[in-house]
């Protein structure tokens, strides 16, 4: 079944809500003509990243690589760094033109939005020049070892343990959730290496490479199978792996002011795009309940017109988001803020995935897809988004800062959480 | 023209809502809604003469300041905030799209400057008394009378601020089909009076036309149509009142939850409200961003206002209905009182997600203009 690939409808361009100013137009001309031409068609409907095992790997490696060698790869980077300098609204553009062309948009996933700014916002110039061409050209791919058994939501709880050795840092410890490990290098994780400073001061936040892993290294990844059947996350056991002082990014304990100003990168990139694909799925499933001649119940009808308010609402915000940002304003100005559009995308996500099962009938009960363990696509898609109102901040989490930063409620009493 | 808030944008809703705190607080719209027609004619004028408001819905040929749906919005979501009584809605979300639809000079020349001068009220009747929303036509009837205009007769329910209306524009039926007449609302053969309302804060009216004269507006047999285009701008219009209503419940909540203290401490402190305001403030922000996109698209991308003015008004609703009844609810006891104003939001509220259809109309409506 490949629905999630079907023809969706245009959506209308950011040009007109967002008046994003000639030089923003010029790069959309410049860039669309540029992809015209390099556009590899064995790519057009892949969606992006890939899955484990996915037989495009290949091929989308040559295409970052041909993104890269062409300067459209962290391409919000400062020029300076290897970047292109976009502005978010220039970003949004390219995300337009991509998914025009129907090719992906490949990325450096968390290493572009989140490892590279806090390099750039906190490292050495040696340091800079060190890791973020690494990160460009696809040689260090991160995985991110915050969460451990006993620090989730109350991350600033962790005990891995960094301790000083001559120049050297040697850390001890377990995390858990890591996300992407087998296709890893290195490692953006926060270590404790001062066990006597207050809970969120003693706290670094070290590039560790993981390239070399398994017994006798220092780092074993042991696999987790997720709910899907897969095996997308893993423990990582970190048993005396030694580490340059050099990787570590902002100053040894500084490693919570780090990861706290640089956790927003990823916000005008997400909330900007997220409504594309969510649209694919929704015209696709639009095409299952036509196949199956429910399109004219009204009970069906009305569901599908929630979802549709959800994707639309995910797009106005963006194209809010975006016109503020074009016309150099504060759009913090707004309420609407990354918690926001967190609970916004993931609850309609799951929201989506249970509706369209709902829709599926009988079908939904019986394994007879390409997935894992035989799992369909709509099977997929309703497991897989219960993960987005865990990962990242829990929905609950995204609520208390809402309630404590954009409403100012009062904390709750002391030891309950962030 | 861009979505993004312009400087003029903000100075107008700046000075609109000053103008409503010192001129039209909520204590006054308490005042309005004991009366038979909750209305003040002076803060009517005062809204077009001292901020020029009714005529940011006209065009300048008319005497208004030309048709700027975006910046009515920013204005009506302030209005929104107090509850403001009177027919803003009537008048410039349904009557004045209705004239500018019907393509007629002649009445819009008669008509909107006065209303963009704050000297006319006009609002719209199309229901019969009974019908479901989406009805035209069964209202009332017109035929031609002798020399010259028609007279009609019928009864036309939920009129929109009808008492406080000069001009009521009436789809009646004439042998083309639905058509559209203007009604002198003090003219002979119109008796009308007032619906006790769920919220006392919208007037509302019965129209009894016995031979009442009208003049016709637009085409013969294009009422559908008209009414059609006018109630997508009063839908859009209603979304951005209710966002602004929605917020100044939210405040409403957040400022007592600060305050009130049980077992000790804040009950703002307590996650089960702190959750429920999080959960409020998610819904308004997304309603605003569907509002303030629903204005910006019957300026810009009119082909959209079909599907996204169904989508603005049901969002809205949802939004300021849960932010008025978990207002509420955050409030405890003092919440079911009369003197406390969360009932009054509450009652506009539950108005505003029946009024033209309530939200599972809407997204079937949506539906099928998205061709689903
Ligand atoms: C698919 C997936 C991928 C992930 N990838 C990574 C990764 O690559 N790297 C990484 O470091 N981590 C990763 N994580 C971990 C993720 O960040 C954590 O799961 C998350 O922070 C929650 O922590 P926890 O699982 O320990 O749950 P807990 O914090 O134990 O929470 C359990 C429940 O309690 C609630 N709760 C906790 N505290 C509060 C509070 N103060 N108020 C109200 N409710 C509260 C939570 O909302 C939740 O419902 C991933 C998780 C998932 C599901």
């Amino acid at each position: 079944m490949t629905t999630h690939q079907t023809a969706y409808r245009a959506l209308p361009p950011t040009a007109a809500a967002v008046d994003p100013g000639p030089e923003a137009e010029d790069f959309r001309h410049e860039f669309r003509a540029w992809l015209s031409e390099h556009a590899p068609p064995e790519l057009r409907g892949v969606g992006w990243p890939a899955p484990p095992g996915s037989p495009h790997t290949e091929a989308l490696r040559d295409w970052g690589k041909v993104l890269c060698d062409a300067g459209y790869m962290c391409v919000s980077w400062p020029r300076e760094y290897g970047g292109r300098g976009l502005s978010p609204v220039e970003v949004a553009i390219m995300n337009e033109e991509f998914d025009r062309a129907g090719v992906p948009r490949v990325t450096r996933g968390r290493a572009e939005t989140t490892v590279g700014p806090a390099v750039i916002a906190h490292g050495t110039e040696e340091q800079k020049a060190y890791f973020l061409p690494r990160i460009i050209s696809g040689e260090h791919v991160y995985c991110q070892g915050f969460s451990e058994p006993g620090a989730g939501s109350d991350l600033a709880g962790l005990r891995t343990s960094g301790v000083v050795e001559g120049d050297e840092l040697v850390i001890t410890g377990q995390k858990v959730w890591t996300s992407g490990y087998y296709e890893s290098t290195m490692m953006f994780c926060l270590v404790r290496t001062d066990p006597d400073a207050p809970k969120h001061a003693g706290i670094s936040y070290v590039l560790l490479p993981v390239a070399e892993n398994g017994p006798g290294t220092g780092v074993e990844f042991r696999p987790i199978r997720q709910l899907t059947g897969r095996s997308g996350f893993a423990e990582t056991f970190l048993d005396g792996a030694r580490v340059p002082l050099f990787n570590v990014i902002g100053g040894l304990h500084q490693g919570w002011r780090v990861t706290v100003t640089t956790l927003g990168h990823e916000r005008g990139n997400r909330a900007t795009i997220a409504h594309v694909a969510y649209a694919r799925d929704f015209w696709a499933l639009v095409e299952e309940v036509r196949a199956r001649g429910l399109a004219g119940d009204p009970a069906v009808r009305e569901k599908l017109a929630w979802a549709w308010t959800q994707i639309e609402t995910m797009r106005f915000s963006g194209l809010h988001l975006l016109a503020a940002l074009a016309a150099g304003q504060d759009p913090t100005t707004r309420a609407e803020n990354g918690s926001v559009t967190k609970i916004r995308w993931s609850e309609y996500a799951r929201g989506f995935g249970e509706l369209a099962l709902d829709l599926l009938g009988p079908e939904a009960l019986t394994a007879g897809g390409a997935g894992e363990d035989g799992l369909g696509y709509w099977q997929e898609q309703f497991l897989s988004s219960r993960s987005g109102t865990i990962w990242g901040g829990t929905a609950e989490v995204q609520r208390n800062i809402i309630a404590e930063r954009v409403l100012g409620l009062p904390k709750e009493s002391r030891g309950m959480g962030r | 023209m861009s979505l993004a808030v312009t400087a003029e944008q903000e100075d107008l809703r700046a000075a609109v809502g000053r103008f409503l705190d010192s001129r039209a607080p909520l204590s006054r719209t308490r005042e309005l809604m004991e009366r038979p027609v909750p209305h003040d004619p002076e803060t009517w004028r005062a809204l077009a003469v001292e901020l020029g408001v009714q005529g940011i819905g006209v065009p300048e040929e008319h005497g208004g300041s030309g048709i700027d749906v975006q910046a009515l919005a920013h204005v009506f979501e302030e209005t929104g905030r107090v509850l403001l009584p009177g027919p803003l809605l009537a008048t410039l979300g349904l009557a004045v799209p209705l004239l500018l639809a019907s393509g007629d000079s002649a009445a819009q020349a008669r008509y909107l400057p006065g209303i963009a001068a704050g000297e006319t009220v006009a609002t719209v009747g199309w229901l019969a008394p009974g019908a479901a929303w989406d009805t035209v036509g069964g209202a009332a009837t017109a035929v031609p009378r002798p020399r010259s205009g028609w007279a009609l007769d019928g009864r036309v329910a939920l009129v929109l601020d009808g008492l406080a209306a000069d001009l009521c524009l009436v789809v009646a039926d004439t042998p083309a089909g639905p058509s559209v007449f203007a009604v002198d609302t003090t003219g002979p053969g119109v008796d009308r009076h007032r619906v006790r309302a769920l919220d006392p804060t919208r007037g509302l009216a019965e129209f009894v036309l016995d031979g009442a004269p009208g003049s016709r507006v637009g085409e013969e047999g294009a009422g559908s149509a008209l009414l059609a285009a006018a109630r997508d701008q009063a839908c859009v219009l209603l979304a951005a009142e209710m966002v602004g209503a929605a917020q100044a419940c939210l405040d409403m909540a957040v400022a007592y939850a600060r305050q009130r203290e049980q077992f000790g401490r804040p009950i703002g402190s307590f996650q089960a409200i702190k959750h429920k305001c999080a959960e409020v403030l998610v819904e308004i922000e997304g309603a605003r961003s569907c509002a303030r996109y629903a204005a910006w698209a019957c300026g810009a991308s009119p082909e959209e206002v079909p599907t996204v003015a169904a989508l603005a008004k049901a969002a809205a609703a949802e939004a300021f209905f849960r932010a008025a009844a978990d207002g509420l609810q955050i409030h405890g006891g003092i919440g079911f009182t009369w003197e406390h104003d969360a009932h009054l939001f509450l009652k506009r509220a539950k108005a505003c997600q029946v009024l033209f259809g309530d939200t599972r109309a809407f997204r079937l409506r949506l539906a099928d203009r998205l061709g689903i």
